[in-house]
């Protein structure tokens, strides 16, 4: 068995690349009329929108449930999100306690045992407290800035302090006439977009915006 | 014996009188016409103030239909049995709240006072329902859904859903059962109530901060700034402040003549019935941001993205569903075309489902403490603020 499925790759290869040198590219027959279109995609429902046959006789009553894929109503408040004195806390809590795997995917079911259960974290910069500078490194963070701004910009100092670009934009800010050069600089590079270049950044942000209204 | 001269005699009937009577009459409009009215009669200061100076001819057409027809109307009475009103409410009554300021600018035949008082218990009871329900909105959310259900648009549609047509023109001539307003008057003005006309409007080439607290403070009803110079569709708005005045008239009528609990029924039937969706009102500046801030305040482990599942990577069309966690627990969950916009898309479901906390369907309101044999009152949720 495992040897055929690790083989069956290599066979169909071989056998396509024959195919194609040797035989018109048109080998496969088309559905030419609708009773044939009609048998070909008859398709047997999904197990869940059959009735219960577990018992022969009486047939048990059941409920056929299959909501569609959809995104979930913020209406449905997670678990940590309701108020201590809320009645759906303390019934959730005692479902999970009681029966875990009968809440399934629910909003309330229990959370996974371990890191490993969740799905992979994804990677981008989020805030991380340190809490690591001193008022002597504010200082000196401050003296390198003025002394020379183009050396020892955001990014290099937050790399030589170890701590966010945020918190040396708002220790140490730049001098005045070092943020007109950068952004005259920005300006200038800016003009030399083309009208397409142009077009495109605007229709970003205005996706943007249509985002955080919920428009898509 | 003296003589009799007959031929003077008809001159002297036929000849109108130079001077008017010295005996002052009481105002054509105010008692000879409209003795039938609901009001009361108005003082004697005023009687003397209606009185026409010399010299100007008493006004022949009235600018709104005589009170007493209104019993003769059709529509009137459809109506009033279209919206159940109860036999308390007299058909002038009804009559009376179909005249707006902009067409009868007396404020003893049209329906301001009913409208004031029908607008100040629509907007109580709306706003003790939202508070109750959605105790954690932002106040800028509060003010739509405030606007959604008692706003000027929204109660000009009911009227128009219970069957209320204009009339074209208002006049003593028209139906006492149409609406009756001029877009064209002055009087609009009077029919602003709340709020405060703010003193940088005057200043006009300066900006001026307009914060939510100054829009609490100083603000309307529904925290717009009250300036009546300068609105964009100028007909449209008279046209739905004047239908949505009927509705309001109409809640003030019922709470004047069959009680506090009569109106707060019609108000719960006809304006708290409707549904309104305010998960689409929510606009976000930094949703990444504002969710950490809030898992900072309320003692959560920060949020974290985590990929849930992906489709497409390489194509043209990829789909990602990012899901928001606090430690173990999930937040929210979105999915979008990008990494970064399915991650901003959790944070802004994450931050709804928190905002659009709600107790339950049947949330209990103070108002509902003044019923006979209530219940012991249990204090709602209430948060402790926005998430700044």
């Amino acid at each position: 068995m495992d040897v055929r499925t690790l083989s069956r790759p290599a066979t169909q290869l071989l056998k396509t690349t024959r195919q194609t040198t040797l035989l018109p590219l048109t080998t496969s027959r088309g559905h030419k009329t609708t009773a044939r279109t009609k048998r070909a995609l008859k398709i047997a429902p999904h197990d869940s929108f059959l009735p219960n046959r577990s018992q022969p006789f009486p047939a048990a009553d059941h409920i056929i449930y299959n909501p569609p894929a959809s995104e979930a109503s913020p209406e449905h408040t997670p678990f940590i999100f309701l108020p201590p004195n809320d009645p759906r806390r303390e019934a959730i809590q005692r479902m999970r306690l009681s029966s875990p795997e009968a809440l399934g995917s629910v909003a309330g079911a229990s959370p996974p045992e371990s890191d490993a259960d969740l799905p992979p974290a994804m990677s981008y910069p989020r805030r991380r407290a340190h809490y690591n500078l001193t008022e002597d490194d504010m200082a000196e963070m401050r003296r390198l800035r003025n002394e020379d701004p183009l050396t020892w910009s955001t990014n290099a100092l937050s790399k030589k302090f170890n701590c966010s670009p945020i918190i040396v934009s708002i220790a140490a800010p730049a001098p005045a006439e070092h943020k007109k050069w950068l952004e005259d600089k920005a300006e200038r590079r800016r003009e030399r977009w083309g009208p397409i270049k142009t077009q495109a950044r605007e229709d970003r942000g205005r996706r943007a915006e249509m985002l955080y209204r919920g428009e898509i | 014996m003296k003589g009799i001269r007959p031929s003077r005699w008809g001159g002297q009937l036929l000849h109108a009188r130079s001077c008017p009577a010295t005996i002052p009459r009481r105002n054509f409009l105010a008692s000879t016409v409209r003795c039938q009215s609901t009001v009361p009669a108005p003082a004697a200061e005023d009687l003397i103030e209606q009185i026409p100076e010399e010299g100007e001819t008493l006004p022949r057409k009235l600018p709104s239909p005589l009170p007493e027809r209104a019993l003769q109307s059709a529509k009137l009475a459809a109506l009033h049995s279209r919206l159940s009103l109860s036999k308390k409410i007299p058909l002038q009554t009804l009559a009376r709240a179909l005249v707006t300021p902009s067409a009868d600018p007396n404020s003893s035949f049209n329906n301001a006072n009913l409208a004031f008082l029908g607008s100040t218990i629509i907007n109580y009871h709306v706003a003790e329902y939202i508070t109750c329900k959605w105790p954690r909105l932002p106040m800028a959310i509060h003010y739509e859904a405030l606007r959604a259900f008692s706003g000027p648009e929204s109660l000009a549609q009911i009227s128009r859903r219970w069957g209320v047509e204009a009339a074209a023109a208002p006049g003593e001539e028209v139906d006492p059962g149409l609406l009756q307003w001029a877009s064209n008057s002055s009087a609009l003005v009077g029919t602003r109530w709340g709020g405060y006309v703010r003193a940088e409007t005057d200043r006009k080439h300066s900006f001026y901060r307009r914060g939510m607290s100054s829009r609490v403070v100083l603000d309307n009803d529904f925290g717009d700034a009250v300036d009546a110079g300068s609105v964009k569709d100028a007909h449209q708005h008279h046209q739905d402040t004047s239908f949505s005045s009927f509705v309001q008239a109409v809640v003030g009528a019922i709470y004047s003549h069959s009680g506090r609990e009569a109106a707060k029924d019609f108000v719960e039937s006809h304006i708290l019935s409707r549904q309104v969706d305010l998960s689409s009102l929510f606009e976000f500046q930094l949703p990444t941001r504002e969710l950490a801030m809030l898992c900072a305040r309320e003692g959560f482990e920060p949020p974290l993205a985590r990929l849930e599942s992906e489709t497409g990577r390489h194509s043209r069309t990829p789909v990602y569903v990012v899901g928001i966690y606090s430690g173990k627990e999930k937040l929210g969950e979105g999915n979008a075309p990008s990494l970064d916009f399915a991650r901003r898309k959790a944070c802004m479901n994450a931050l709804k489902s928190w905002y659009l906390y709600s107790p339950g369907n049947k949330v209990r309101v103070p108002s509902d403490m003044m019923e006979e044999g209530a219940k012991p009152w249990k204090a709602p949720h209430i948060d402790i603020g926005e998430v700044i």
